[in-house]
């Protein structure tokens, strides 16, 4: 292989024993006049973060190796003449670091000068404006003018090096990050970074696409623009977009993820660090799931079958499906259809509308079809909520069975009418939608348009998880909670509260203000979940009271747009209070005093 | 300044106006008729030159010359002209071969506090700067005639220099302007641009961009 970065280099000599006095395995050293003890092997960088101080780095990456190439994290320390990177020296007893000394800033500006020596600075078309580490690190230790007066190198400006991927070789900075990252991480060293001085830059082998299913990750651990994700490019300005905590919907591992979006229409996942789910990263083809919040939407009440369903008022169509099912209510006949995709207080929800609205006593379960499995995230249930659905259906007494069975069922011709929460089969759509014909009455509740709307007699618009609040229990068992991004579109609701608009409907005095107040009254009941407080679950908690859910200020960005740059609250309070390890789902809080983690199985080094 | 001697107590401080002093009227004025006939033939005079001699019609009326008085510009077949640095009409700037400028980077919409910009990006398939709008629209109901989009502008892409103001309509849409009405006047093109180092995305084989050429008008460097 041409360039590969050399192997991490022996740490230097460590410092003597710690004195009697200091706490044992702990490291006593001093950053910038303030004390720090830090766990033996932190290296500066994160050393330094424990007390607020921020050391500029471009090639240090928490969960790959260290390649010390960037030489932005050059300190001065006490144990050697010369600057020392950061990202490579482990802190030693009584080391005195300095990090913004004369000569670190002037060090801080060479080195972005040099970075900057080839790089076109053409943020104007560049989609990593505004989340670019040259651009902030320019204004914060350069601030210079371009002093050199000979035109700059010119590479590749646009190889689609991948389906998701494309390259700007002018705007790297060689800081080899994707390359540790499919070297170490997703093991299939598709990248390599080749030429020699002036001339080096990253690249594909011939032949060889940046096609692994992690690819996208280099897309977000880029630090500047070179590796840029082609499926919403040119889409949105970066510093447009909003980020909300959310969960990937595309498996049963439920990545932890930030929906990034902006004036209601979402434009990407990025992933949410969890060490104990996804660590740092996702898959492409959950990075892709944000398409279903966006296209296809299904955000009308229809009435009637066959496409000629008319959009009425929801609260019209759920009084008129209502109607409809009740005289089927407790008949075998009626069919109750369940999609792993709905959140746990959606399942609450539809489960008590089955058990004592409709007094079923076994639904089917619905869902995407089982798919691609590998050592690293992905998993083969491609539904976000399978394993709390069993919980839910369990907990309510209403016997689960699968899709199959029910296709037997309407074969048999013991399903006479069917109401599908979700509609999300295991099978062609349109086979389903076909077979589904013979039906009496068919209610939905969809999120997106498909055969089954079509062949539905009400149909009522169903928000997706960026437009509630809400949870998922992935195949660990760990309930993750997410955040609404946004009010949902037009005039979708979330499956719950269809589900209490048919209880109402049916007689039945259920009123839930939130998501949370249903968690509230209807968890207790199941016993997975019983331990768990929804305030407690993952980011964010509650809303902040007050906070405009739609953005209102004039470039549609709420107050506090930029939420990456300071410690979000949920990782202040991660830090702060020590919850068993089951029950903090969503949470990414990295313990920064300690060192990193050892490679999760399966993630070689 | 503490030991000078203190200047003598000042008259007080004058007003913004001056009332005019009282004068004793004199005999002609106590008599009336000779200073009414004396601002009859004022008038009369004015009207026998507006009426005998013709008019300048430069709109310039500061500057017309003649024993004409009239100062009225018929507008609209006489326009007076706006001062330099008039902010007029947008216009999106073209390049030589006739795209705009605009790179579609958003930073008059950033910048924008009537919000009445809207863009779209696309991309060019060959093409040495990749982004283009594929919609550029402006407002002009809503456009406050700020000039921030210019200032904001990192490439030249949006002028304020045609030197005339929006034209009413009847109706709402078509005073929004797209690309199609906005991109006119004079190419702009400077020793920066993109496309005088490189015709597309790919590599030069040097790696190194062809020679800058000078730009027209530009003497012989």
């Amino acid at each position: 292989m041409p360039d590969q970065p050399a192997p991490p280099k022996p740490p230097p000599p460590q410092a003597p024993a710690p004195q009697p006095g200091a706490a044992p395995a702990l490291v006593n050293l001093v950053i910038d006049g303030r004390p720090v003890q830090a766990k033996p092997g932190t290296n500066l960088i994160e050393a330094a973060n424990l007390v607020g101080i921020d050391i500029p780095f471009y090639c240090y990456h928490r969960r790959l190796s260290i390649a010390a190439n960037c030489r932005m994290c050059l300190v001065e320390v006490s144990n050697a003449p010369k600057l020392v990177p950061a990202c490579q020296t482990p802190v030693s007893e009584g080391l005195k670091v300095t990090t913004n000394s004369p000569k670190v800033m002037d060090s801080h500006r060479s080195v972005e000068e040099l970075l900057l020596y080839n790089h076109p600075v053409d943020c104007a078309i560049c989609d990593q404006a505004g989340e670019c580490k040259l651009q902030d690190y320019y204004m914060q230790y350069d601030h210079r003018p371009y002093r050199p007066a000979q035109a700059k190198l010119l590479r590749h400006k646009r190889k689609e090096i991948g389906p998701l991927v494309v390259l700007d070789q002018e705007r790297c900075i060689l800081c080899t990050r994707c390359v540790r990252f499919m070297r170490e991480v997703a093991q299939a060293p598709q990248l390599g970074v080749f030429g020699r001085g002036n001339r080096e830059y990253i690249d594909i082998f011939p032949g060889q696409p940046l096609d692994n299913k992690y690819a996208g990750n280099t897309i977000d651990i880029c630090p500047v623009g070179a590796l840029l994700s082609r499926d919403n490019r040119f889409k949105a300005r970066a510093f447009f977009l909003s980020e909300t905590p959310s969960i990937c919907a595309g498996c049963a591992r439920g990545c932890n993820t930030f929906l990034d979006h902006y004036d209601g229409v979402a434009y990407r996942y990025r992933p949410r660090e969890n060490d104990a789910v996804n660590q740092a990263w996702m898959c492409d083809d959950g990075r892709l799931t944000y398409h279903r919040l966006v296209d296809d939407r299904q955000t009308r009440a229809l009435a009637g079958r066959v496409g000629s369903g008319q959009p009425r008022p929801v609260d019209e169509v759920v009084a008129a499906a209502a109607e409809k099912l009740r005289p089927l209510a407790g008949q075998t006949g009626l069919a109750v259809l369940v999609s792993p995709q709905l959140s746990v207080e959606d399942l609450l929800a539809v489960a008590l509308l089955a058990r004592e609205g409709l007094s079923a006593t076994t639904i089917y379960e619905g869902g995407f079809a089982d798919g691609d499995q590998d050592d690293l995230l992905l998993r083969a249930d491609k539904n976000p909520n399978r394993l709390g659905l069993r919980w839910v259906a369990a907990a309510f007494g209403l016997e689960l069975r699968p899709f199959d069975a029910f296709l037997e069922a309407v074969d048999e011709g013991q399903v006479k009418a069917l109401f599908a929460a979700g509609t999300e089969v295991p099978k062609e759509p349109s086979f389903v939608a076909g077979v589904l014909g013979t039906l009496e009455l068919i209610v939905t509740q969809a999120q997106s348009f498909g055969p089954l709307v079509g062949v539905s007699d009400f149909c009522l618009p169903a928000a997706p998880h960026s437009e509630c609040d809400g949870s998922f229990v992935n195949f660990q068992g760990r309930v993750q909670r997410f955040q609404r991004a946004y009010p949902p579109r037009e005039e979708a609701q979330p499956h719950w509260r269809l589900a209490e608009g048919f209880l109402k409907s049916l007689g039945f005095a259920h009123r839930w203000p939130t998501a949370r107040d249903l968690f509230r009254e209807l968890s207790p009941r199941v016993p997975d979940l019983a331990s768990f407080d929804w305030d407690e679950l993952g980011p964010g908690g509650r809303p902040a009271p007050g906070l405009a859910a739609r953005p209102a200020a004039a470039d549609a960005r709420p107050p506090g747009y930029r939420e990456r740059v300071v410690t979000p609250p949920w990782q202040v309070k991660a830090a702060r209070t020590d919850r068993p390890a089951a029950q903090d789902g969503g949470d990414g809080a990295p313990r920064a005093a300690e060192p990193p983690r050892d490679p999760p199985p399966g993630v070689g080094r | 300044m503490s030991d000078a001697p203190k200047p003598p107590p000042k008259a007080p401080a004058p007003v913004a106006y001056k009332a005019p002093e009282l004068r004793p009227e004199t005999l002609p004025e106590r008599a009336f008729v000779p200073e009414l006939l004396r601002g009859l033939a004022v008038s009369t005079s004015h009207f026998l030159r507006n009426l005998l001699f013709s008019r300048d019609p430069s709109p310039d009326v500061l500057h017309r010359r003649g024993p004409n008085l009239v100062s009225t510009v018929q507008y609209p077949e006489e326009v007076a002209p706006y001062p330099p640095g008039y902010r007029g009409m947008h216009r999106l700037v073209p390049r030589p071969d006739g795209n705009p400028r605009c790179v579609a980077c958003y930073m008059c919409a950033t910048i924008c506090p009537a919000q009445c910009i809207y863009i779209e990006a696309g991309e060019y398939p060959q093409d040495p700067i990749e982004k283009f709008p594929r919609r550029f629209e402006i407002d002009e109901l809503r456009c406050i005639v700020c000039g921030l989009c210019v200032e904001a502008c990192p490439k030249d892409a949006i002028r304020m220099d045609t030197g005339t103001h929006c034209k009413p309509t009847y109706d709402r849409p078509t005073i929004v302007y797209g690309i199609d009405r906005l991109l006119k006047g004079p190419a702009v093109s400077h020793r920066t641009d993109v496309w005088f180092k490189r015709e597309g995305s790919d590599p030069p084989a040097d790696g190194h961009g062809h020679p800058i050429p000078p730009l027209p008008g530009e003497g012989k460097s």
